[in-house]
């Protein structure tokens, strides 16, 4: 009953429009008032303090100020301009230019919205100018970049794997194989359509444009790279590597690039601080609420309910696949994570599920969510820059939104795939 | 109103101010521990610090977004709705969230008295009550920062303004700048082509 009453006030509150932190907290709040009494109340105090205070959610301030700094000291820039010397060659080059880039960028700075818009603000006004469709345009952008939700470096991945407590690690190495197989089938997508429609070539392909375009990007390349290997290698761990990141991007764009100024880099490190406490605040709520659901034994009795149904893994991952595409229609993908994850982690455990793997599966759910109206920032953002209607880029993203689908099925019924490196490596 | 954007102004470069130096200095000692990994011992308080320091940032920079209404939420339904009903909604939204700040306040202020005398544990001379007084103090900044963006808020209720819209109008506009700032654009891309 009071199970009820609080999803009831909970849905009522979010559809008000009272932040979903707030939401959550409240009906904790109502929820300990009711059941524990007003003498228990302080220690919303307590929760609300542990529950912000988890070292390795360090990560995400980190990385998302590597990402500010990399969109506004030039090291996009060249990023951008390398891969149009590597890629222009082919026919429909500049719609692999913008997979390419997105991959690298997006989802780097926890905003999807910013990673878009930064990218994007270039690559859909050049692909208009050589007559691609706006259409197309802004499909390609959109949905590439939902598919870096699973190529690390991600802020939901970083999320997904404090509230499942995965290892952020091994959740990173698995979006590896998973993330190349989704791009390259993207960029043959943008291949079949050039074909198709006739789009343009850039430019010929000329080694010694490629070599300067690469010097040029040579110590943007090489960050990740480094980076990501020491956080891989076991050398440091995914928050240091990411602070690591943050000295590597500032010294890259101040030393090297000289490009950039102190306004811009306090401007990133306030957005920085001020997307961090914005899903911090969701942490600290959800964990209110957290022990408030253990004590009721909530997710334990769901995950019976659903074992009585089935114990079929594949079945049940089939009905999660299901619940989070639907999660994803209406939440953020930083909400969805922190709101559902807790509650379906003991079904996954129950049913053998491996919870890396698991991760990938919500995420890229997540990322599909992304593409879909009425909640869907990432696509509207690239519309917007576009200046295209959403449903017919939705049509023309369908096929993209097709290619996500394909790799959602690949990595949940064939574990192999996303699984084999983290074997290979970890255990 | 003049009063009101005044105060918001300044509050809103305290926070940052605020933001600023926790970002920065959160930074730095993650990567003092890197160093000190490799040269001699990771310092004992690195953990706890760093923690606590998240649980700042937390509410520091979240009051900073709770001024500019940058909390994730649903304003769909809301915007569908008469504009009667719709602005009655908009302040029962205001007073609810308020009301869960009151209740954090009190509650902090409780757990504040309790914790006297108590000190961190790999810092002996750090008494938690500095530490926890980040909720007392952030709740009453939550509050300060949701009272002092109302009116603005309220108008943009009024008007049926998308909060996402303008948000990623703003970011668009933030890219656009930065871009420009970089020499990046469509011609540098494209360029040697007649479009």
């Amino acid at each position: 009953m009071i199970i009820f009453l609080m999803l009831v006030a909970l849905l009522v509150m979010i559809l008000i429009n009272v932040p979903i932190a707030v939401s959550l907290a409240l009906v904790a709040v109502g929820a300990i008032v009711m059941t524990q009494g007003v003498e228990m109340l302080p220690n919303v105090a307590l929760t609300m303090f542990d529950g912000a205070s988890s070292f390795p959610l360090l990560a995400i301030p980190m990385f998302v100020l590597a990402g500010a700094i990399m969109n506004t000291g030039g090291i996009s820039r060249r990023l951008i301009a390398f891969a149009s010397a590597l890629f222009g060659f082919i026919r429909g080059g500049l719609a692999m230019i913008n997979i390419g880039v997105s991959m690298f960028f997006a989802e780097i700075s926890g905003s999807a919205v910013a990673d878009v818009a930064a990218t994007g603000s270039v690559l859909i006004p050049a692909m208009r100018k050589r007559g691609y469709p706006r259409d197309f345009a802004a499909a390609v952008t959109s949905s590439s970049a939902s598919l870096a939700i699973i190529i690390p470096p991600s802020i939901p991945m970083i999320l997904y794997g404090v509230m499942a407590g995965a290892s952020i690690v091994q959740l990173f190495v698995a979006g590896i194989i998973p993330g190349i197989i989704g791009g390259v089938g993207m960029m043959f997508l943008s291949y079949y359509y050039a074909r198709k429609y006739n789009w343009p070539v850039e430019e010929v392909f000329q080694i010694n444009r490629v070599w300067r375009t690469f010097k040029e990007a040579f110590w943007a390349l090489t960050l990740p790279i480094i980076i990501l290997g020491s956080i891989f290698g076991g050398f440091v761990t995914a928050t240091e590597g990411a602070g690591m990141a943050v000295a590597a991007a500032v010294f890259i764009s101040t030393v090297i690039y000289r490009e950039l100024n102190l306004k811009a880099l306090y401007r990133a490190v306030i957005d920085g601080g001020q997307q961090t406490a914005v899903v911090m605040l969701l942490v600290a709520a959800s964990a209110l609420v957290g022990v408030f659901l253990t004590e009721m034994r909530l997710p334990q009795q769901l995950a019976q309910a659903v074992l009585d149904l089935t114990d079929n893994r594949y079945a049940i991952l089939m009905l999660l696949n299901v619940f989070f595409l639907v999660i994803g229609l209406f939440l953020h993908s930083a909400a969805a994570i922190i709101l559902v994850v807790p509650i379906v982690m003991p079904l996954v455990n129950a049913a053998g599920i491996d919870p890396v793997h698991f991760g990938l599966v919500v995420c890229l759910n997540l990322a599909i969510g992304q593409q879909t109206p009425p909640v869907a920032s990432v696509l509207i953002t690239a519309c917007s820059i576009a200046k295209a209607d959403v449903w017919s880029v939705t049509r023309s993203n369908l096929g993209f939104i097709g290619v996500l689908l394909g790799v959602l099925l690949l990595i949940t019924y064939v574990p192999v795939i996303p699984m084999s490196l983290v074997e290979y490596f970890y255990r | 109103m003049a009063i009101v954007d005044r105060l918001a102004g300044w509050l809103e470069t305290v926070l940052e101010i605020v933001t600023a130096v926790l970002m920065i200095t959160l930074t730095l000692i993650v990567l003092y521990a890197v160093i000190t990994r490799y040269t001699a011992r990771t310092p004992s308080w690195y953990d706890e610090v760093a923690s606590i320091m998240l649980v700042w940032l937390t509410y520091y920079a979240g009051a900073l977004a709770a001024l500019k209404r940058g909390h994730i939420g649903v304003d769909g339904v809301l915007r569908a709705m008469p504009e009667k009903l719709r602005m009655l909604v908009a302040y029962i939204g205001e007073v609810f969230f308020i009301g869960f700040f009151l209740v954090l306040g009190w509650a902090g202020l409780v757990v504040l008295e309790v914790m006297q005398g108590m000190t961190l544990i790999t810092l002996r001379w750090v008494p938690v009550m500095f530490t926890q007084s980040v909720i007392p103090i952030g709740a009453g900044l939550f509050i300060l920062a949701q009272l002092l963006s109302m009116p603005a808020y309220l108008a943009k209720v009024r008007a049926g303004v998308s909060r996402d819209e303008e948000e990623i109008q703003h970011a668009i506009a933030e890219a656009e700048k930065d871009n420009a700032q970089a020499g990046l654009s469509a011609d540098s891309l494209t360029g040697k082509h007649r479009s």
